[in-house]
């Protein structure tokens, strides 16, 4: 995957290798292990430290705090890949949560900041609404799943 | 029974959590108030009851008397503490609270007053002897005369509007020449901010250090001091890093300092809580600056030396009850730091910066405390003060402070809204702050510019594509993380969306 990082891009290749990542940054190569901690946070281990690494989505920014310094990051797609990121009918989650309640089904009509559905994050439900009028094409979760920030939700045609 | 039958705190963020905090420990059922921009804010949800006051803008909610009055007596409070801000110094609000039958946690409304006014309260703390600045303080406020007391006091000096604060109107005036312009610059912003354009004049301290005094009367002749507090670390006139004891006073200073504190708070016919701020100079000498009648955004560090609950001895003095604490009963013991979180962009001129909470994580461990109003998904608006949070650590001297204040900041994470972590980081690392040589300047000095941000390094990236599921195969890496709905959604299919 390709990741911006202000006027740089970095090309980023990774791999699962005997229970580790392997990794090809900008040419280089290294291995490392990530261990899932809570929602949106991990612990990965370089070898010398275990380093505390949190991750947040909203769209195609990606929020994260490596060993407590906070960047953001555009991920970069290609081509067709990139045309349906645009997609402004893709509704992805926020933030890391549970889906509280889906209110719409595929094929149904929808305004414009209609309730879609609900996420619930840290005992807070929050309504995600419709980008723009049209029909549903397709619903990607179910209530009681539990969603990581940027996961697809709802698209709306 | 509870001290009191219900208690309205008249606040919201994270003061308003940790005034509520207090009450449930003492047993005593309370209210929050909100606005519509906090309708699902943490202190509405920590509170037993609470009732909307109104619309987002601060002016007819938090700050209407009258709304808060009006949810006071629908939930028959018998008490309201105002926390900071907002409506916690306005004397109309304390006598309005006491005329509806109430208990106000603080001061009575003609102290606000009287501490409110910067000429009154330095004449008055003058003719008590506490130490106040070469300056002019009088009621004349002639161009002319002016410009002759300021030729008497000396340059560089200081021209202060009367009422007021937060540095609204302040100049400082190098030299005579520039001193006319000055003044009309400081008239015409008092008048706009506090419709009054009385000012005071004070002769102007190079990097000078803030020190206060916490103290706590209870009205029947009892005043203590809780000890200093020093908040030099600052940014616009606005705290940023406070510190208990004071690195830059030995026990004599440290004892005369307080001890005009209490005078002050004797002068000035103290209730409740107060901080009486001072200005220490490089020689030694301090001065008075102001007493703000209420408690203070960095009281944890002095609870966490002195080991008492600020709020709680709040709450009994408003009751009634005498002190039950004598000066030679308070100890203090070991070193404690604040940094305060706040929305605002070091990078960017420390612009207000509001967004959505997407993901937060905050520290804890030995001598760690964390005052927050914070939550996953909340709202940041500009409507109100860009305070998030306050990190306090608590060490055994000031070397072990800092190092668990480094660790407690590492460990803070707050992603969706820019912070000014990475600057709070900078000042607590840095060798001046450790060697404990502060001025109010200090930020200015050594940090106005943050280097910029680099890009993550390559293990971060490595990481970062993992965990959003661009490895080939395969569960998760490493040890398994116990048994939770993440575990088995497993670390690759993190962000797969399609």
């Amino acid at each position: 995957m390709r990741l911006r990082c202000g006027d740089e891009v970095f090309e980023v290749q990774v791999r699962e290798a005997g229970g580790a990542v392997e990794a090809r940054v900008a040419g280089r190569g290294l291995r490392l292990t990530l261990e899932p901690w809570g929602p949106g946070a991990f612990v990965v281990r370089t070898g010398e430290r275990a380093v505390p690494l949190h991750l947040a989505r909203d769209g195609r920014v990606i929020h994260l705090s490596w060993d407590g310094v906070v960047y953001a990051l555009e991920e970069e797609r290609e081509g067709a890949r990139a045309a349906t990121r645009h997609d402004p009918g893709a509704l992805e989650a926020p933030m890391p949560g549970r889906v509280a309640a889906v209110r719409v089904a595929p094929g149904q009509r929808v305004a414009k900041g209609e309730e879609l559905l609900v996420v619930e994050a840290m005992k807070m439900e929050n309504a995600l609404r419709a980008p723009r009028d049209g029909v549903v094409r397709a619903v990607h979760v179910a209530a009681g799943d539990m969603v990581a920030p940027g996961r697809a939700l709802v698209e709306v045609d | 029974m509870s001290l009191f039958r219900k208690v309205l705190v008249a606040n919201r963020g994270e003061i308003a959590v940790r005034v509520l905090r207090t009450c449930r420990v003492m047993g005593i059922p309370t209210v929050a108030v909100y606005s519509e921009a906090d309708r699902t804010s943490r202190h509405v949800r920590e509170a037993d009851e609470a009732v909307a006051i109104g619309p987002a803008e601060a002016l007819r909610s938090y700050l209407s008397i009258d709304r808060v009055l009006a949810a006071a007596r629908g939930t028959g409070a018998e008490a309201v503490h105002p926390g900071y801000g907002f409506l916690s110094q306005s004397g109309d609000f304390a006598d309005a609270v006491r005329d509806d039958g109430l208990v106000f946690v603080g001061p009575p409304g003609d102290v606000h007053r009287r501490m409110g006014d910067k000429a009154a309260s330095r004449r008055l703390m003058a003719a008590a002897g506490v130490p106040v600045l070469p300056g002019y303080d009088g009621d004349e406020q002639a161009d002319e005369r002016l410009l002759a007391e300021a030729r008497r006091v000396g340059w560089p000096l200081m021209i202060k509007p009367s009422r007021g604060g937060g540095g609204k109107g302040m100049r400082v005036v190098p030299a005579e020449a520039g001193f006319r312009d000055a003044l009309a610059a400081s008239r015409r912003e008092a008048r706009a901010a506090f419709g009054d354009d009385a000012v005071v004049l004070e002769r102007f301290v190079e990097r000078p250090r803030h020190v206060e005094v916490q103290v706590m009367a209870d009205g029947g002749g009892r005043v203590v001091h809780l000890g200093e507090r020093e908040c030099s670390i600052q940014r616009r006139h606005q705290k940023v890093v406070e510190e208990t004891p004071s690195p830059a006073l030995d026990p004599a200073r440290r004892e005369a300092l307080c001890a005009a504190g209490v005078a002050a708070a004797c002068a000035a016919g103290y209730v409740n809580a107060g901080t009486v701020e001072f200005l220490l100079s490089p020689d030694g000498s301090f001065s008075f600056l102001e007493m703000n009648t209420r408690l203070q955004v960095e009281h944890p560090v002095t609870e966490a030396v002195a080991g008492l609950d600020l709020v709680r001895m709040q709450l009994e003095v408003a009751a009634g009850r005498p002190l039950s604490l004598r000066q030679e009963d308070v100890v203090r013991r070991g070193h404690a730091l604040e940094c305060r979180l706040y929305a605002e962009d070091p990078q960017h001129d420390d612009l207000p910066s509001p967004g959505r909470v997407l993901h937060l994580s905050e520290p804890e461990g030995p001598g760690i405390r964390v005052d927050s109003g914070l939550d996953v998904g909340a709202e940041v608006t500009v409507h109100y003060d860009p305070l998030l949070s306050k990190i306090v650590a608590w060490g055994g001297g000031r070397g072990e402070a800092i190092e668990r204040m480094r660790d407690a900041l590492r460990r803070t994470v707050v992603l969706g809204v820019v912070t000014n972590l990475a600057r709070l980081r900078a000042i607590v690392e840095h060798p001046a702050f450790v060697a404990g040589e502060l001025h109010t300047g200090f930020i200015e000095e050594h940090l106005s510019e943050l280097s910029p941000r680099p890009c993550p390094p390559p293990q971060a990236l490595a990481a970062v594509a993992a965990a959003l599921g661009h490895a080939r195969e395969g569960g998760t890496t490493g040890r398994r993380a116990a048994p939770d709905p993440w575990s088995s959604l497993g670390a690759w299919r993190l962000g797969e969306t399609r």
